[in-house]
């Protein structure tokens, strides 16, 4: 899973969700791919399940790229504590993606597979998204 | 190469509220600049604008307002990303037998050895071209290429007339060889093992499961049945 090596702050502020995708919004080394439609936190977890549906589905003819990278921490406070004491620990590692970012890029498939290997992979991502090709330049 | 005129209007007031007057009427605000003169803000029928920006590098003729006539080349599109209307275009002024530099499409064709993959590493080259003579793209033939086997751009045949600008050196087409499915599976069963995802049997293993548990009933009724006779012998 996608963990960030060193970091400088161990727990940060919640990143902000507004606004949309200023870059990253087009297809820069596939075919193919994943855009998202609305703002959502995606953890590493779900980045990975997300990559696995894929590769599962192209079986060994294609080539998967991750575009996002989950480099913020997100803290939680155990259950049943009372408020005070602290920020809580790290628990979760997001990458905060805004509307229009292109999230995964596909090639070397056909076009159906790639849209079914994608739209699996859509049912591991928390936030509407759509399959997208490459434009022409 | 084709050419689509379009009719300028100058426009006259700027900021994002009179742009998004402009848009609201089905224009679209773009400016002309090039050849050193000063750079002209104009807006442009929204509709016409996108149907002639579906050709890659496509040269506009534009209708200005005092009735002279520009050639112009879009040198940047920006373009909504979820809804994909254009927002604003960024146009250079070229004149005929002029020399551009523009960016053309590049074209994979044809298929590669047997377990091997195919990488297009440029998607795009840079090359100088006559403004009213510029390629829509460049094909690069990949039939029979073997592991290992390298393009480069300065393999890439160009049509007459047209000259590269990128880099000669630079990897344009890269054949590798694909992973094999041990590899694949093995690489998929330590990731899932590491998100914890755990496959559900499918109906042709849990038949087989099935069928070793019956056998396996069966071995131990047999083997179960002899203590029994010796105990009846051993109670009569």
């Amino acid at each position: 899973m996608l963990i960030p090596r060193r970091v400088k702050h161990r727990k940060q502020h919640h990143p902000g969700r507004s606004g949309m995708a200023k870059g990253g919004t087009k297809i820069a080394f596939g075919d193919y791919g994943i855009q998202a439609l609305e703002p959502a936190y995606v953890t590493n977890r779900q980045i990975e399940s997300a990559r696995i549906a894929m590769t599962r589905h192209i079986k060994r003819g294609g080539k998967v790229w991750i575009n996002i990278y989950p480099d913020r921490p997100l803290t939680k406070k155990p259950a049943e504590t009372r408020m005070g004491s602290g920020k809580g620990s790290p628990e979760w590692w997001i990458a905060n993606v805004k509307p229009g970012r292109v999230m995964f890029e596909l090639s070397g498939v056909p076009e159906p597979i790639a849209r079914e290997a994608m739209r699996r992979a859509m049912h591991k991502l928390p936030m509407k998204c759509r399959f997208i090709r490459r434009e022409e330049v | 190469m084709s050419e689509v005129r379009l009719s300028a209007e100058p426009r006259i007031e700027f900021g994002k509220g009179a742009a998004r007057r402009i848009r609201r009427e089905n224009k679209v605000p773009a400016v002309l600049y090039g050849h050193g003169s000063d750079p002209r803000h104009i807006s442009l029928p929204g509709h016409e604008l996108m149907l002639a920006l579906k050709t890659p590098n496509v040269l506009l003729t534009l209708a200005l307002d005092g009735g002279s006539d520009e050639l112009a080349l879009p040198k940047d599109v920006q373009r909504d990303p979820i809804k994909g209307f254009i927002e604003h275009v960024d146009l250079v002024v070229v004149r005929r037998g002029e020399k551009v530099n523009v960016e053309i499409a590049v074209h994979v064709v044809g298929e590669a050895a047997p377990d091997t993959f195919v990488t297009t590493e440029q998607q795009t080259l840079t090359v100088e071209a006559e403004a009213t003579h510029i390629p829509t793209g460049v094909e690069v033939s990949v039939e029979g290429l073997q592991v290992g086997s390298q393009i480069h751009a300065r393999d890439v045949a160009l049509p007459a007339g047209v000259t590269l600008v990128t880099d000669e050196d630079a990897l344009v087409v890269n054949v590798t060889a694909a992973t094999t499915a041990e590899e694949l599976e093995a690489e998929l069963a330590e990731a899932e093992a590491e998100v914890g995802i755990v496959h559900e049997a499918t109906d042709e293993e849990q038949a087989a499961q099935a069928e070793a548990s019956a056998e396996g009933a069966e071995d131990a009724g047999s083997s179960e049945g002899a203590p029994t006779a010796e105990g009846e012998k051993a109670d009569s």
